[in-house]
């Protein structure tokens, strides 16, 4: 298993790291230093671990990080910080739809690739989009209010 | 009640922190030199190990482990019950595996890629023993001991038969008790095996120091308790112990113990000299923790008007490889039971027996779901049967204001003091349309509709005026610092619900100072008085008690250093937030232009060299009072296919004073969302031949609902009763496993109003429906059928 050098682009920063062709992109990023990125259970069941990648959500469990060479990868500290956080971020104070907190990242992410693509979105396209995120504090409804609120306050800017 | 802080909606202190991912959870712990940790567990449900050879694995440079190089102290990582009823029957790693997925053996390496391959090259020989997944076989006469002896109270117990433990429990006479009945019914439920399924598997960081003591970042709910066991398993002084909080993603049950990875990765630690890291995968975390599955047989007994005169229970509980806390169970199943309904005489027979299954451990209720499933569901079917309304019977015979609650068991019961019972059945009965609803068993066609109810509760903590079969108390810190802002040191763990928010509520609305001068410290178990641990729903009730009595100590510091200064008598003072200043200002009201805000006046304590304003208080709460809640649950039943859609459900809480509004909503909803999980899908088999778990570890295979299964938004209703709990801070009782308790009764008789058919075994799916819809045809046609029969008998005779 000869380690390759794969230049993953987290956030905006370009990191030049040797992987071995079986690690996944959520070990990779988490190596790194992406602690936001959370693993639930390295199996694509749970969503815990998604990032967007060339603007699509992916489990970063599934997919191996030399495939993601040279690509654009976002993680939810990309898109926003405390101090100006992203309004789905905010939202998801803001609504209580954030309990134990451990799915939100990959929750907001699904949510973030699903308004990039609809901003208006329906409720169906909502759980579509949301249907491979597990959560097992919230039963959903307050996650369900925030995105449609975020939706609403990225749009009316 | 008008309260400054207590019943407002605030963002979260730890809210901004979960959103942006820079939250620390203890996967998220990296320390320098940190190696990293895998676990042997068995291929096998139960077999003897002959041989581990570590000699490959060792050659790659791991620290290795085995039973023969840990303590051989058998522990029960629930140290919650006192020592006569703690049964330890485990060690950090086991001589023989019990179940599939027991760890065996241990690896570190400096890295998670040499300690998987360390892991891979340790050769093990097996004795494979019979195994059984059924309690029923797992007490035959002649079957394979599970465990041998366990120790109870410093002896060996010897265990037979499998049975892990039995207890009876009698008030009054039972038999007199069905002498009056005019009508006796009897039926038996059985409950399902679910994974608690909590987003974060279970973890844990060590970090050894020289000076021979070590630093722990655990997944728990009780950083206490941890330690406690901790310093006895490896005989460390506690001083030497220190575990740190860190935030948990999720738990519900699963990690009030000392999880069994924790002392694994200590002894490891201890081993390596260096810092180790050990993450369950999610398969090795579905091999550690399930909700114990029971078989329910009730018998209750009524008079022609509705009145219970006895019950009797028999209840059997599947124990898993280890027995965790089984006489707990019991006590529980058999309190719960009393609680819900008022038996002049009962009789409650519990047996709890070792399987070669995953352990069963408390989860969201403890036994309260289990109990209210089967109470609920037959309580509705004698009012049926006697033609009385469900809310009717439930109001005549319930135990409400001035009865007897058994918080936990029989050794933990005090007097209800609030109850918002009847306030909660006639509002959710409007909310939903309960005197609009069908007719049971009247409908025809594809599609069926129907509402059903049930009422339950849970404790707020296991307090009591004597002392218990468990451990109950928590202790808080509270300072003022020279700004005015205060501390608050607290050893509670919060699992998300927002139990340390509802804590700095309860010090802010006391002490008279804006919330956001209210800062939660972080903790560790050297800075924090003791905490037994959150569960039973005592977070706030238990946990804010201790925190409310601190602060009416500073509070008195407060004032009496205030009338040193203002030149006013200490008892003629107040103090409140002043959201201008962003202060607490403490003024006489008769005299209102002399003010000092706390900010001001704790710096001057600190120019005058007076001290700090702080305090340092225990508390055990001496009560254990019910938060209540009624389901009622609206739904239609798709015939052809099986599936089940909520329509509505109408959730009422009795938490007495709503101190989190938002998130006492957000409690409600995530509680139907597991009780509707528990009720109509998830379930976790294990193949009777292998003793395999047959999801093999994924996790959607036990079906933990998805945002397109849950019901939700517009669809839930919640609603509160006017409470107020005398015992609790500020009027607060409990709300969180309250809320999901008695969620399967409801479902399960909204579909006997739906069908007229009775289901008593969860989880019911769509597979059980349509058997029993066939069933029923078949039955129906088969009637028929004799019928014309007869006809055509007689028409011969004719």
């Amino acid at each position: 298993m000869t380690p390759k050098l794969v230049k993953l682009n987290v956030n905006g920063r370009a990191h030049h790291t040797a992987l071995a062709p079986n690690t996944t992109l959520l070990h990779a990023l988490r190596d790194l230093g992406y602690t936001d990125v959370k693993s639930g259970c390295e199996k694509g069941d749970c969503g815990a671990c998604g990032v967007i990648v060339n603007g699509a959500v992916v489990n970063s469990c599934l997919l191996l990080a030399w495939l993601a060479d040279n690509q654009e990868i976002i993680t939810v500290a990309g898109l926003g910080a405390a101090a100006k956080p992203h309004p789905l971020q905010q939202a998801f104070v803001d609504f209580g739809a954030a309990q134990c907190g451990f799915c939100t990242p990959g929750m907001i992410m699904s949510a973030k690739a699903l308004l990039d693509e609809y901003p208006h979105p329906t409720d169906e396209q909502m759980r579509e989009a949301l249907s491979g995120n597990l959560c097992r504090c919230t039963g959903y409804t307050r996650i369900f209010e925030a995105v449609q609120n975020a939706a609403h306050e990225i749009t009316s800017d | 009640m008008n309260y400054q802080i207590l019943g407002n909606n605030y963002q979260r202190k730890d809210g901004i922190g979960k959103v942006t991912g820079s939250e620390t959870y203890t996967s998220d712990v990296i320390l320098p030199r940190m190696w990293h940790a895998r676990v042997l567990r068995s291929p096998y449900a139960h077999a003897r190990i002959i041989s581990i050879d570590q000699t490959a694995a060792k050659a790659l440079g791991a620290v290795v482990l085995t039973y023969a190089d840990v303590p051989h102290l058998k522990y029960n990582e629930r140290i919650v019950s006192i020592p006569p009823h703690l049964f330890r029957d485990r060690t950090v790693l086991a001589d023989k595996a019990r179940h599939v997925g027991e760890a065996v053996a241990a690896v570190a390496a400096p890295t998670e890629q040499l300690a998987e391959k360390a892991l891979r090259a340790l050769k093990i020989e097996w004795e494979i023993l019979p195994h059984y997944t059924d309690p029923a076989d797992a007490q035959s006469e002649n079957a394979e001991p599970i465990h041998d002896a366990v120790l109870l109270n410093g002896e060996m117990k010897p265990i037979e038969n499998n049975v892990a433990v039995a207890r009876t429990v009698n008030v009054g006479n039972v038999d007199e008790g069905f002498e009056h009945a005019d009508f006796i019914f009897e039926r038996e439920y059985l409950t399902s095996r679910i994974y608690h399924a909590q987003m974060e598997t279970k973890s844990c960081v060590c970090d050894p120091a020289s000076d021979g003591s070590i630093t722990v970042y655990p997944t728990t709910q009780s950083i206490h308790n941890t330690r406690q066991l901790l310093g006895e398993i490896f005989n460390i002084p506690l001083h030497k112990v220190n575990v740190k909080r860190v935030a948990i993603g999720g738990t519900f049950g699963s990690s009030i113990q000392m999880n069994s990875i924790i002392p694994i990765c200590v002894a490891l630690a201890l081993k390596a000299k260096h810092p180790v890291k050990l993450v369950s995968t999610r398969e090795e975390d579905m091999y550690d923790h399930v909700r114990y599955q029971t078989k329910l047989k009730l018998k209750i007994g009524v008079t022609r008007d509705g009145k219970i005169t006895a019950g009797h229970i028999q209840a059997l509980a599947d124990v898993g490889g280890h027995n965790i806390q089984a006489y707990a169970l019991l006590s529980v199943l058999a309190g719960w039971s009393a609680s819900l309904y008022k038996f002049p005489h009962l009789r409650f027979e519990g047996k709890a027996v070792y399987t070669n299954k995953t352990p069963s451990c408390a989860m969201q209720g403890f036994g309260n779901p289990q109990a209210t499933f089967a109470m609920e569901s037959l309580t509705d079917e004698i009012a049926h049967e006697l033609e009385l309304d469900p809310i009717e019977f439930k109001l005549k015979n319930y135990v409400g204001l001035g009865g007897t609650f058994w918080g936990q068991g029989p050794s933990v019961q005090s007097i209800i003091r609030s109850d918002g019972v009847p306030q909660l059945l006639h509002d959710g009965a409007q909310k939903i349309g309960w005197r609009a609803r069908p007719k049971a068993g009247t409908q025809t066609g594809r599609y069926r509709h129907g509402i059903g109810m049930a009422r339950g509760f849970h404790t707020s903590g296991a307090g009591a005026p004597k002392p218990g079969e468990v451990i109950d108390y928590s202790g808080a810190f509270i300072k003022i610092n020279e700004d005015g802002t205060v501390d608050v040191v607290h050893a509670m763990m919060d699992h998300g619900g927002g139990t340390l928010e509802a804590i700095a509520k309860i010090v802010a609305e006391e002490l008279g100072v804006p919330i956001e001068n209210v800062g939660i410290s972080p903790a560790d178990t050297l800075t924090t008085v003791y905490d037994v641990v959150t569960h039973a729903t005592r977070g706030v009730y238990a946990g804010g008690g201790a925190a409310h009595k601190a602060a009416l100590k500073v509070k008195q510091q407060i004032f009496e250093y205030a009338s040193r200064v203002l030149e006013l008598q200490a008892d003629s003072l107040v103090i409140e937030p002043d959201y201008e200043l962003r202060q607490g200002v403490i003024y006489c009201p008769n005299f209102p232009e002399r003010r000092i805000t706390l900010g001001a006046l704790a710096k001057q304590l600190q120019i005058n060299s007076w001290g700090t304003m702080a305090a340092v208080e225990s508390l055990r709460q001496v009560n254990c009072p019910p938060a209540f809640v009624t389901y009622f649950i609206d739904l239609t039943v798709d015939t052809e296919t099986g599936h089940v859609t909520t329509n509505r459900a109408v959730i009422g809480s009795d938490c007495g004073t709503v101190v989190n509004p938002a998130m006492a909503i957000g409690q409600l909803e995530g509680g139907l969302s597991k009780g509707v999980g528990y009720a109509l899908v998830e379930d976790n088999q294990w193949d009777a031949q292998t003793g395999q778990l047959t999801s093999k570890g994924f996790w959607i295979d036990g079906k933990t609902p998805a945002i397109s299964e849950a019901p939700f938004n517009e669809n839930i209703i919640t609603h509160f009763s006017d409470t107020y709990e005398p015992s609790g801070p500020f009027g607060a009782k409990g709300i969180g496993e309250a809320a999901t308790n008695p969620c399967a009764a409801a479902y399960a008789n909204a579909l006997y109003n739906a069908l007229g058919i009775r289901f008593t075994e969860l989880p019911i799916t769509a597979e059980k429906i349509l058997r029993a819809l066939n069933a029923e045809e078949n039955r129906e046609a088969r009637v028929e059928m004799r019928e014309m029969e007869a006809m055509a008998v007689m028409q011969a005779a004719e």
